[in-house]
């Protein structure tokens, strides 16, 4: 089988999965995967400052952290339901109503998240 | 029937002693001290730890010789409290004897200071009103102290507890506060990067439903915020009661549109 070499000219996988992704993506997914990158990037940030610093006011880092997680799970949910390659998977749910969830549930766990902040 | 009791003993005379007599012997049987105890001798009486004291007394009711059902003397160290009890046999005519030999002390002896002790007599019976008279003071040798009763320290109060708390968490210097919160805040620099390289559309963002849902869930942001600061969860739940409302009919009008013009397209 092909060695350890690949022909310079064929792409690698990394390379064909970031083209791929760039280019058959719609932009509105991009727009929601941005946002997903940057609630892991936060999230990543605050526990590093947890493990190097300090986790003194315990409770503002998880809740902080927490928000992070909550928000990618609904984010994410948002994403797989407004996909239109998974429009046999959500027949009842219009991606209308996937929103009106995400925004509904991104309320509640910012209410929940000041609360515990303190 | 203790009615009738009390009114027997009630009309009983009082039981006295005659001819009360203390006598102290020296190991060799030579007499150091006679006391008649009719009235308390005025020196204590001193037993060193090879004399013998010899107490003889008769218990009388109304010049008749009787014996009472209990004989006691009483031992009684007024500066420790402590005291001992000790039967006295009498005989059926009343005449009592009673031996000290501090070669061999009996058990009945409380733990002696240098003080003396008082010893007084102690006369119980069923038919006659008791009797307490007071005989001599004695002074015996030093004996050992008490000893001490192993639960005696909870009775008195016990030391004060020290606490050790855990040190006070302090907050970390404020350069390195500063440099986390600088990393901290860095992914929305990406992410106001990587929107801005997504070509996008925002087409019908002008329109007024969609505007107006848009604005209702800006305002309850800052009611969330608002309530971080200030509010407490009574008005908190109440204003967002309010504005849920208000905000759920705006969604329903907005996003129904933008469905419209998604199915429609």
């Amino acid at each position: 089988m092909a060695g350890p070499k690949t022909p310079a000219q064929a792409p690698s996988a990394v390379e064909s999965l970031w083209t791929s992704y760039t280019e058959n993506t719609p932009s509105r997914l991009k727009l929601i995967d941005s946002f997903l990158v940057f609630i892991m990037l936060s999230g990543i940030m605050q526990f590093l400052y947890c493990i190097l610093v300090t986790n003194y006011p315990f409770n503002a880092f998880l809740s902080g952290f927490g928000s992070t997680v909550g928000q990618f799970v609904l984010t994410a949910s948002l994403r797989s339901q407004v996909n239109p390659q998974n429009k046999e998977q959500f027949k009842e749910v219009s991606p209308e109503r996937a929103f009106a969830d995400f925004a509904l549930g991104s309320i509640v766990l910012h209410f929940f998240v000041f609360n515990f902040l303190g | 029937m203790l009615l009738i009791l009390a009114a027997t003993i009630a009309s009983a005379a009082a039981l006295s002693i005659t001819a009360p007599k203390a006598l102290v012997l020296s190991s060799d049987g030579s007499q150091l001290r006679s006391e008649s105890l009719v009235n308390p001798p005025s020196t204590p009486i001193t037993l060193h730890s090879t004399d013998t004291l010899k107490l003889t007394f008769t218990v009388q009711e109304k010049d008749q010789g009787v014996r009472p059902h209990q004989t006691f003397l009483r031992f009684y160290d007024a500066d420790s409290g402590e005291e001992g009890i000790q039967p006295v046999r009498v005989s059926a005519s009343g005449k009592a004897k009673f031996d000290l030999n501090m070669a061999r002390p009996p058990l009945s002896l409380p733990p002696t200071t240098d003080k003396p002790i008082h010893v007084s007599l102690i006369l119980g019976s069923f038919t006659h009103p008791p009797a307490k008279i007071y005989l001599f003071d004695l002074v015996l040798p030093e004996s050992q102290p008490p000893p001490q009763h192993p639960d005696e320290a909870s009775f008195h109060v016990l030391p004060e507890i020290q606490h050790t708390f855990r040190p006070e968490q302090k907050v970390p210097p404020k350069a390195i506060s500063a440099f986390f919160a600088g990393l901290v805040v860095s992914p929305w620099l990406v992410l106001i990067t990587l929107y801005s390289s997504v070509p996008q559309k925002l087409t019908h963002i002008g329109s007024p439903n969609i505007l107006g849902f848009i604005t209702l869930l800006a305002a309850f942001e800052t009611l969330l915020l608002w309530y971080w600061v200030d509010l407490r969860l009574g008005q908190v739940l109440l204003y967002g009661a309010l504005l849920g409302s208000l905000t759920v009919a705006a969604g329903n009008r907005a996003l129904s549109s933008v469905a419209k013009w998604r199915v429609g397209k």
